[in-house]
């Protein structure tokens, strides 16, 4: 005999738990927790350097590749404690990994935990990893019209950050497309304009940081 | 989306389930995905079939139901499906996303133990 049972239940289930666990530890400490997800190549570990740099905050670094150290030996040399996964031709990182790799890391004395997730801007988009809020990341050479071509991410970030703007003169990048369509997604979402190479529109995002590390340490009393 | 991941994670709740309630065998799955979820059901019935063989789960259909964007204003209440930034009603930009991004396992038709 056949019969319907009804689960109602997310398919992330199991995730999801490992994301829950994540966010109810990082609750305790006060630590906000940033996913930030981008292209390849679109300036994750340039922005992450340029943090370390300039904006005065401690913080840690989670991060996802398909392959080599290459990104964590760049924040290694400026003294940000990295871990790096390598996710063998995984194309996101998933909490249950993430758990671990927090394992390796002086959790208890930062304001920010970044994940810097592999590139891409699709899968990472969908699995939750405990974070606070996801940061979206495009560079202008890839084109305007991204924003609508991925909308999950887009729409589903709390920030949106535009890099590579030094390239402006020199692409034909509909800025109002960008704009507009990013607002259609997301109308709450800042959009920054970054330049890793001059630091210009880096003080937005520091301010951005402070504001939220602010807002996490006061809910964590 | 990762289609393969998804239907892993289906096989592996259901079989736990199947083994916890004693079901003979589950013979319809059905999901709920919603518009913004990046999911091709195609690719996802297809990992499915792949990621079951082998399985006690073999064989068993997936059927997935599609589930349209959907928001609500936060300002008036008013709900509206056309994709647009601000409320048709009021004006206002405070839009929430109320139905286009489940990713759920609504049932399963299973066969009992006899």
């Amino acid at each position: 005999m056949s019969k319907i049972v009804t689960l109602q239940q997310s398919i992330m289930a199991e995730d999801e738990k490992f994301a829950a666990s994540i966010r109810e530890a990082n609750r305790k400490r006060g630590l906000l927790m940033v996913n930030i997800i981008g292209s390849p190549g679109c300036g994750k570990t340039t922005l992450l350097e340029r943090t370390a740099k300039e904006s005065g905050l401690s913080f840690a670094v989670i991060e996802g590749d398909l392959a080599t150290n290459r990104d964590a030996e760049r924040l290694d040399v400026l003294g940000v404690p990295v871990v790096q996964v390598n996710t063998h031709g995984g194309c996101h990182l998933e909490a249950n990994v993430v758990e671990k790799a927090m394992e390796a890391l002086p959790l208890d004395s930062l304001d920010i935990l970044f994940v810097e997730n592999v590139g891409n801007l699709v899968c990472p988009a969908e699995f939750d990893l405990g974070e606070d809020f996801k940061a979206a990341m495009l560079s202008t050479p890839e084109g305007a019209d991204k924003p609508l071509k991925y909308p999950y991410l887009f729409s589903s970030s709390k920030i949106v950050l535009l890099t590579k703007t030094d390239l402006l003169p020199y692409l034909p990048f509909d800025m109002k497309m960008f704009t507009d369509d990013v607002k259609a997604l997301n109308p709450e979402a800042p959009v920054l304009h970054l330049n890793g190479i001059t630091g210009e529109g880096f003080g937005g995002w520091t301010d951005f940081l402070k504001d939220r590390i602010k807002e996490k340490k006061t809910d964590a009393r | 989306m990762h289609e393969v991941s998804l239907a892993e994670s289906i096989v592996t709740a259901l079989l736990q389930m199947k083994e916890e309630q004693q079901w003979k065998s589950v013979v319809e799955v059905r999901l709920r995905i919603g518009a913004l979820r990046q999911v091709f059901p195609d690719i996802l019935s297809f990992a499915f079939s792949t990621v079951t063989r082998g399985t006690a789960l073999e064989g068993a259909r997936l059927v997935v139901e599609d589930v349209p964007l959907s928001f609500r204003c936060r300002d008036c209440g008013t709900s509206w499906q056309e994709e647009t930034v601000l409320c048709p009603a009021c004006g206002s930009i405070h839009r929430e996303t109320t139905a286009g991004l489940e990713l759920d396992i609504e049932s399963v038709e299973v066969e009992e133990q006899s």
